[in-house]
């Protein structure tokens, strides 16, 4: 077997934090090569400097058997190499075409038909549909997902790396995902998967590479392990089982959603009548696949989408013509589905990223303003919860790294008295340690806190170990099974897809 | 990569140098003769002050506007129904009741030549850059009819209104002739100060700094967006009718057809220099003004009074790449 990328000894250091220690990679050509590892092992920085985003301070690069120094991606792309991010580089204002040939056009004339020609061929090769006349908006996760493939085919190249692929994707667009990279291995080309689903890695790579403190611990065959191994190599000792101890006595029921119908973005509604009641002391979960109307009902409850028909009661009270700043003040609290365009400032500094939600709950509000010494202590709490690394509060959210991003927003939840907690995907980029860590705090908060928590995950598994009890949605309704089922895996699954 | 700042700024001055060569007058005449004319003399000194004062707040309305997300390039006409609404309430009330008077008109006139640009971009999504230019197209017709009419001085020949007396004027506050201070330009820094101190420490100036940084996490953390976006875009109209008031009651003395020579472009150029900071107001417009004066002496020489223009394009070009860089140094 050929190796179609061989790094050796790859170091890299930013400031005084060293990333990479000599790291070696072997990935045989016309395999799926997974890397596993923990938020800030050096997988991302890897897979960079792999593509020529980042230069190394030591080491080797070697690309289908040639020894190479990329000074640019764009050398890295010449080489065959591509990359797709955990933020997709689609750009909403342009269409799917234009955003297909992106930085690659054929000419300077770009001769329509021959375009659209060549990117039907590519899309029929993996099964793929598009619109290429469409704005790239209307395009679901997984469709994003699809068109950031097509953009490296489009591009030649013969290596992919993909990271964190499935972290938006529901379960069936996950394994349509894994379908196209099995008929692209087939026809040659390399996949490197940065994951943290370690399911995944079981049931679809070959080999496994594991990365933790930025050195390699352990590359190995699939075959040659399992799940619960890879994630001891992966946190570095014996793993604990989580503590899901069911709830004492429920307290009040802090909300309620009665007859909910909220229209989804393209006119149809997406929540269709759903009823939902959560009380003090518990943790709710949403079980179903992507766009049953979790987005919209959430943003019902949080109120910044409108509610056609239906009552939101938050608290006890009827909440439904609450502006959202009131539901916030009265104690809700929001970790959002996508941390980059609902969540954070990346240009902003930790420091003000903390107050940003929370700005108008006393304390932190004071009379008409901020109050500095509140804001400093809500920050330095909010990212000590989760241990986020950070260089120091004044510097701006982008300079941490996704999951350190998402470990301050978790904490950032937790902080001035939350009453009821909206989460989706609370894991999402997490590492199983930090992930199990957000939901003991959230499990902590409800226990002893007298709160609740509402959480969308599409990992029906994290749901099932987190959660207290399971409802479904689909198709903009919710479904409840039986209590004594409520954490039934094959029922919630039927109720997911509507089997009878 | 700092090589990069370094031949912008070089090519820039290559630009300047070859247009003075070009208009015959001697690089180091000229560019000395400049800096002469806005800061070699108490005269001097007063006349650039005068000319910074309406771009400082000028600059500090389409800066109010630019953190709220929103590009106000309706300044201009802001500015102008400001100065001619100060005037026109002066002319009937006289006295220091007409200067307070005149003022708060100024304020409103702007604040109210902004609100159907606020009003549909809030809620219409209407773009602010569109409607704005078309008001400024109104605020211009309007005020050079009014001028030409009503409110035009019957003895003069051009459409201009009466000459205010001294008393119906924004006295200075120091003044030892050649040299003086208006309680203007005072006025001005007054209000940027305050507006820094606004926006870092008021919840209300938090949440108009995340609307314009990020409309939707704004929306997710309870801002009333549309409300914000409303507000802004009337504080930034009212700060430009104020920047029209001062000029017209400090300086002017009255209001006439083409009052502005351009001072709510000139701003956009202002706020854009000043980058995230109101403070950095100061410089930006003190640059911008001492330019404007600079300019009108080296004329004497037999060089155009535009290229001081050209070297504000240049000032604004090496700056976007010296803040390019260190936006892109942070990736």
């Amino acid at each position: 077997m050929s190796l179609a990328v061989r790094l050796r000894g790859i170091s890299k250091r930013f400031g005084a934090v060293r990333a990479l220690e000599s790291v070696d990679l072997d990935v045989e050509a016309g395999t799926l090569h997974a890397l596993v590892g923990e938020n800030g092992a050096g997988k991302t920085t890897l897979m960079r400097v792999l593509y020529g985003a980042i230069q190394p301070d030591a080491g080797s690069i070697e690309v289908e058997g040639r020894a190479r120094r990329f000074r640019s991606s764009r050398e890295a792309i010449e080489a065959g190499i591509g990359m797709v991010s955990q933020h997709y580089s689609i750009l909403p204002q342009l269409t799917c075409l234009q955003n297909l040939m992106l930085g690659a056009e054929p000419g300077a004339w770009i001769a329509e038909g021959a375009a659209v020609a060549r990117a039907e061929e590519l899309a029929a090769r993996m099964g793929f549909r598009f619109d290429w006349h469409a704005d790239a908006s209307t395009l679901s996760p997984a469709g994003a997902q699809k068109l950031e493939i097509l953009k490296l085919l489009w591009r030649s190249a013969r290596i992919l790396i993909l990271d964190e692929p499935t972290a938006m994707l529901s379960p069936a667009d996950s394994d349509a995902l894994f379908e196209s990279l099995a008929q692209l291995r087939s026809e040659g080309a390399t996949v490197i998967l940065v994951t943290h689903r370690l399911p995944e890695v079981m049931d679809h790579a070959e080999r496994v590479t594991v990365l933790r403190g930025g050195r390699r611990v352990a590359s190995m065959p699939v075959a040659d392990t399992d799940a619960r191994g890879l994630a001891e190599l992966i946190v570095g000792h014996t793993l604990e089982r989580a503590s899901a101890e069911p709830p004492g006595s429920l307290g009040e029921e802090l909300l309620a959603v009665q007859g909910l119908v909220v229209a989804g973005y393209r006119g149809d509604d997406a929540v269709r009548g759903a009823d939902l009641a959560v009380r003090a002391g518990e943790i709710v979960g949403i079980a179903g696949v992507d766009g049953s109307g979790q987005r919209e009902l959430f943003q019902a409850v949080l109120g910044v989408a409108r509610a056609k028909a239906g009552v939101v009661r938050l608290f006890g009270e009827d909440a439904s013509k609450w502006p959202p700043s009131r539901r916030l003040e009265a104690g809700l609290r929001l970790i959002p589905e996508d941390r980059h365009e609902e969540g954070v400032i990346d240009e902003w500094p930790l420091l003000e990223n903390a107050a940003l939600g929370l700005q108008r709950v006393p304390p932190l509000r004071r009379g008409g303003g901020l109050d500095p010494g509140v804001q400093r202590d809500v920050a330095e709490r909010a990212a000590r919860a989760f241990d986020t690394k950070h260089g120091g509060l004044r510097l701006p959210m982008a300079s941490l790294s996704g999951g350190n991003q998402q470990r301050f927003v978790a904490g950032r939840a937790l902080q001035l008295g939350p009453r009821l907690l909206l989460a989706f995907q609370p894991a999402r980029g997490l590492d199983i340690e930090a992930t199990r860590r957000v939901y003991d705090a959230i499990r902590t908060l409800c226990r002893e806190g007298g709160a609740a928590a509402l959480v969308v995950s599409f990992d029906l598994d994290e749901l099932l170990e987190h959660c207290d009890r399971l409802v479904a949605m689909r198709s903009g309704r919710i479904f409840e099974p039986p209590p004594e089922r409520a954490k039934d895996r094959a029922e919630i699954g039927r109720l997911m897809v509507g089997a009878a | 990569m700092r090589l990069r700042v370094a031949l912008v700024s070089v090519a820039a001055l290559l630009l300047v140098v070859g247009a003075l060569v070009l208009s015959g007058v001697p690089p180091t005449e000229a560019l000395a003769e400049l800096a002469r004319g806005a800061f070699g003399s108490k005269s001097a000194w007063a006349g650039t002050l005068r000319e910074t004062t309406p771009l400082l707040l000028a600059g500090l309305a389409v800066f109010l506007a630019l953190r709220a997300g929103l590009f106000n390039i309706g300044v201009e006409g802001q500015l102008v129904v400001g100065a001619m609404a100060s005037v026109a309430v002066c002319l009937a009330v006289p006295g220091a009741a007409g200067v307070v008077l005149g003022t708060l008109a100024g304020v409103a006139a702007g604040a109210l030549w902004a609100l159907p640009a606020g009003l549909i971009k809030a809620y219409r999504n209407g773009h602010e850059v569109i409607t704005t230019i078309m008001l400024n197209g109104v605020a211009n017709f309007l005020s050079t009819a009014l001028v030409a009419g009503p409110l035009k001085d019957p003895s003069q020949q051009s459409p201009t209104t009466r000459l205010l007396d001294a008393s119906t004027r924004i006295p200075d506050l120091y003044s030892a002739p050649p040299f003086r201070v208006n309680l203007g330009l005072v006025a001005g820094l007054v209000l940027i100060a305050a507006t820094a101190w606004w926006l870092r420490r008021t919840v209300a100036g938090f949440e108009l700094r995340a609307t314009g940084a990020n409309l939707r996490a704004a929306e997710f953390a309870g801002v009333p967006v549309r409300r914000v976006m409303l507000w802004s875009m009337v504080a930034s109209g009212a700060i430009g009718g104020l920047a029209g008031a001062l000029q017209a009651l400090a300086y002017e003395g009255r209001f006439y057809a083409g009052f502005s020579p351009g001072y709510g472009f000139d701003s956009l150029g202002v706020a854009i220099l000043a980058g995230a900071s109101p403070f950095g107001l100061l410089p930006s417009a003190l640059a911008f003004g001492a330019l404007a004066k600079g300019s009108t002496s080296i004329q004497i020489l037999g060089v155009p009074k535009g290229l001081s223009y050209v070297i504000l394009g240049l000032l604004i070009v090496v700056f976007a790449v010296v803040r390019y860089r260190r936006e892109g140094a942070r990736d």
